[in-house]
This record gives C-alpha cells, structure tokens and sequence, in this order.
C-alpha cells in the first residue's frame, strides 16, 4: 500500500496531535487527522478494548494511549502567517517571503528542498506522520507576485523547521534547512528565533538540538551553548 | 502491561532445603515488580514524589537549595507532560521491598510466600519512571527516566529503558536521543545510558542547548525562568534586503 496522498494535491495538515491512537495508526499508516471529532470516537475504542484487555496479563506493547485530560483544552500552537520580507525584483514583479506557523506543508514540496540541500531521501510517509506529530511547524515560502496579471504568483517552499516537545518542560528542534539559493540572508535565523520564542512564551524552558559540526557557529549566535555544564546527548546503536 | 514476578516453586525443591532464610539474596535481580506503559496508571503525585526522592528535575539547570534538594516538580505541567509523552513506563512494586533486605528475612520461608503473591496496581507502588517523545516515524528523545533509589543498581532503570527502545522500534522509529546530565552526585546518567547501548552520535553531532540569559540592557527584554536560568525571548528582527 503507497501513499494515499496525488501528486498536485497539497497535503492539509491539521494542528498537530501528539496522542498516540493505538487503533488509527495499526489500521490507517497514512491517517489524515479529519478534525477532533474522529479523534474522540478512536479513544472511546481505544477504552473499550482496553478494558477487555486489562483481564488478560498479555505482554502488550502498543500501550499508548492518550487520557482524556483536560488540559486537552490548552491552546496548540495558534498558527500565523506574515510576512517577512519583501522585494521587488528587477523585472518588476514583486517577490514576498512569507512566515507560516500552520503546519500547511506539501510533503512533496519539502522533499524536493531536502534534495536541494542534500540530505538523504527518507519516506514520503514518514515525513507526514513527522510533520504531523510534531508540536511546531514552521515554514517560509516565497512567493512572486506578477505585477499585469491576477492570480498568477509562484509559490515555493524554501524553508522549513520543526521541534518536538512535550507541551510542559522539554523540546528539541529537529530539521532545519533553507533553499541555498536564499541563505545568507537571515531567513534561518528567523525561523528558529519564531521557534524559540514560541516555544519560551508556552514556558517549555529546555530547548535543545543536534548541531552538525557545520553549524555550531550559527546556533550559538543565536543563544545555544554546545553541551552546556555536562549535559551530554547520546544516540541509541543496536548491538546485532 | 507485562506483570513480572518471581514465583518460587516450592514443591521442587528437597525439604532440607525449604527453610533456609536467603541469606545470600541475589542483590543484583530485581524485586518482583509489575511494569506499565499505559499513561492513566499513572498518578502525578506519586511521579511528584518520586521526582523529589530521586533528586530529579525536569529543568536541565534546576535550582538547588542549601540542602541539595531539587525543587518539586510542578503538578499540572507534569500532567501535561506525561499526556502529551508518546510513551510513559511506569514500574511498581510492593511497599515491603522498599525496606533494607536484613527486615525482610524472618519467619519460615516468610520469602518466598510474600514473593507469590503478584503486585497489582493496587498495592504496588511507584518506584520506577521513563518517558519519551517522539514524532511517530522519524526522532525520539527520552527523558526523565528514574528509579527509587534503594532499589537502584538492581537492573529496573535497564528495564525501563529497553521497554521504551522496543516499543520505539516496533513503530520503526530508530533515531533515539537521550540527554544526560553529567552530574558527579549520583549515579552517574552518562554510564547508565551506555551501559544500555547508546552512545554519542556517530554523525558527530554536537547537542546544544538554548541558554541565552537577558543582557539587560534594555527594558523590552522578556525572559522566563527554567529551573535556576534566565532566558531570553527573541524578539522579531527586521530584515533588511
């Protein structure tokens, strides 16, 4: 079974939901969240099996399932939108540098950029169930105004970064690229400072990530420390 | 939920040998426990109590009293952490295994009975804790994983931690991140967490933190507080092309 997902459709991400359905994602890999509602009716199942299954001492691993607490009522991460540079070009038309914090991401788009900057290939598929269960995306597009006719402007994906969390006390960024042909430019630092601050302004005080040796200089300029007071981060390797 | 108890049977072994007090107790095997990665076992003010007793702080840079106490951990955040963790193990056992062992050997083969008797939710108690977050399919991080500390060294935190790197893998999820801190106090987090088969990346990346403390110079800044840090909320720049 492929990705359900056509080639020109852009993928319409909802806020990001960090529960675990144990139902939805054995039945449904590629599970479009449609709204809260399908969420509420997949825990009612998720209870009742499990209150089958509570009678019977099996070793269970799938055993995530999220409460139904009420600090479900908790803002996620309102999303925006603005505008953060504008040019005009030489040819007259007018090109835009949007910031947006909604999650609207064409999966496909992104891997294109992936390709752009280099890094390796990793499934379409797995690339939306990230996007999704991530606690923030942030993206910058592009997009050119013509200025004769309506309706006619370019838009393309050039930036993009996202971070994990855990809503209280810890996140870690993840994925951070920028198009090469428009680095340089402060685009990224931007990007990150939007995480940041949004993240600090939600209380979430330990943010932390993994620098490539390239550019541990660009993240302590903006106010990281490389392994701060002894704190180490270390990587699981399996033994075969 | 796995229950996991170490039932002795007693019929299989010779009468001269049924009435030997365990002297020479195995200190190294765990006590019976009953593991559980379903969130709602759960109950945020034992995990409170818990953090407390294990001097652990979800601050990476917590403030410590003159007395080397950590601060309690904040209630509803936890509750907030532990809902929104992608999984959370939590370990129980029964409370007669807190005690030192020496109390624990009395009576005839008082031992082995109490050990038949399986710990239930109910009168078991919190003794052991981990939790990791994950995207669902790319990158994990596990945090805050501890364990009661008389029952330390036995083998329970290893549990803790490969419980959680197995149901990972289940979901095909391989990249999992771990911090630790390098504290000299306690058992040190850095050996824990090799011993149970991680190590530093081998892409040779280097972890960083976001420690940047208001400079003070100006009246706008705004900044939150984590554990004893200051930090500095970025404000928007203009950028200029």
């Amino acid at each position: 079974m492929d990705v359900v997902v056509s080639l020109s459709t852009a993928y319409k991400l909802y806020p990001p939901f960090a529960s675990l359905d144990c139902l939805s994602s054995l039945n449904y890999p590629f599970h479009l969240n449609r709204g809260r509602k399908n969420q509420k009716v997949c825990r009612l199942k998720a209870g009742f099996w499990e209150s089958i299954r509570s009678g019977i001492l099996k070793n269970n691993t799938a055993q995530v399932i999220e409460p139904p607490s009420t600090t479900e009522e908790e803002e996620e991460p309102l999303p925006e939108e603005f505008v953060l540079v504008e040019k005009t070009l030489p040819d007259g038309t007018v090109e835009q540098i949007i910031f947006s914090s909604g999650g609207n991401i064409d999966v496909y788009d992104l891997q294109d950029l992936c390709d752009k900057v280099g890094w390796p290939r990793r499934p379409v598929s797995k690339l939306a169930t990230a996007l999704r269960n991530s606690y923030m995306v942030v993206t910058l597009h592009s997009t050119i105004k013509s200025s004769e006719e309506e309706g006619n402007d370019q838009k393309k994906l050039i930036g993009m970064a996202r971070a994990t969390s855990d809503h209280a006390f810890n996140a870690t960024i993840w994925d951070v690229l920028v198009d090469p042909s428009y680095q340089g430019q402060g685009l990224g630092k931007s990007l990150i400072e939007k995480l940041i601050k949004t993240l600090l302004q939600r209380d979430i005080g330990n943010i932390s990530l993994f620098a490539d040796s390239k550019v541990v200089e660009f993240y302590q300029n903006l106010g990281f420390q490389p392994d701060p007071e002894g704190i180490k981060g270390m990587f699981w390797y399996p033994k075969y | 939920m796995a229950v996991i108890t170490s039932v002795v049977y007693v019929d299989y072994l010779p009468s001269k040998f049924r009435w030997l007090p365990r002297t020479t107790a195995k200190i190294n095997s765990p006590p019976p426990i009953l593991i559980s990665t379903n969130p709602l076992h759960v109950n945020p003010n034992n995990l409170k109590e818990l953090y407390t007793l294990c001097h652990h702080s979800c601050h990476r840079f917590p403030t410590v009293d003159a007395a080397g106490r950590v601060e309690p951990v904040d209630l509803l955040k936890l509750r907030t952490a532990i809902s929104h963790s992608s999984i959370v193990v939590s370990v129980f056992t029964k409370p007669e295994f807190l005690e030192p062992q020496s109390s624990i050997s009395n009576g005839i083969g008082g031992e082995w009975i109490r050990n038949l008797a399986p710990v239930t939710l109910e009168n078991g108690e919190l003794i052991g804790f981990g939790r990791a977050v994950t995207d669902m399919a790319l990158t994990a991080s596990i945090y805050d994983v501890m364990v009661h500390p008389t029952l330390q060294g036995r083998g329970i935190g290893r549990m803790i931690v490969q419980r959680i790197i197995r149901m990972l893998t289940n979901r095909d999820i391989y990249d999992i991140a771990a911090l630790c801190t390098d504290n000299e106090r306690f058992i040190p987090e850095v050996l824990f967490f090799k011993a149970c088969g991680f190590g530093d990346d081998m892409l040779g990346s280097t972890t960083m933190m976001y420690t940047r403390p208001p400079s003070g110079y100006s009246k706008d800044e705004q900044m939150i507080s984590a554990g004893r840090k200051l930090l500095l909320i970025p404000q928007p720049r203009e950028l200029s092309r």
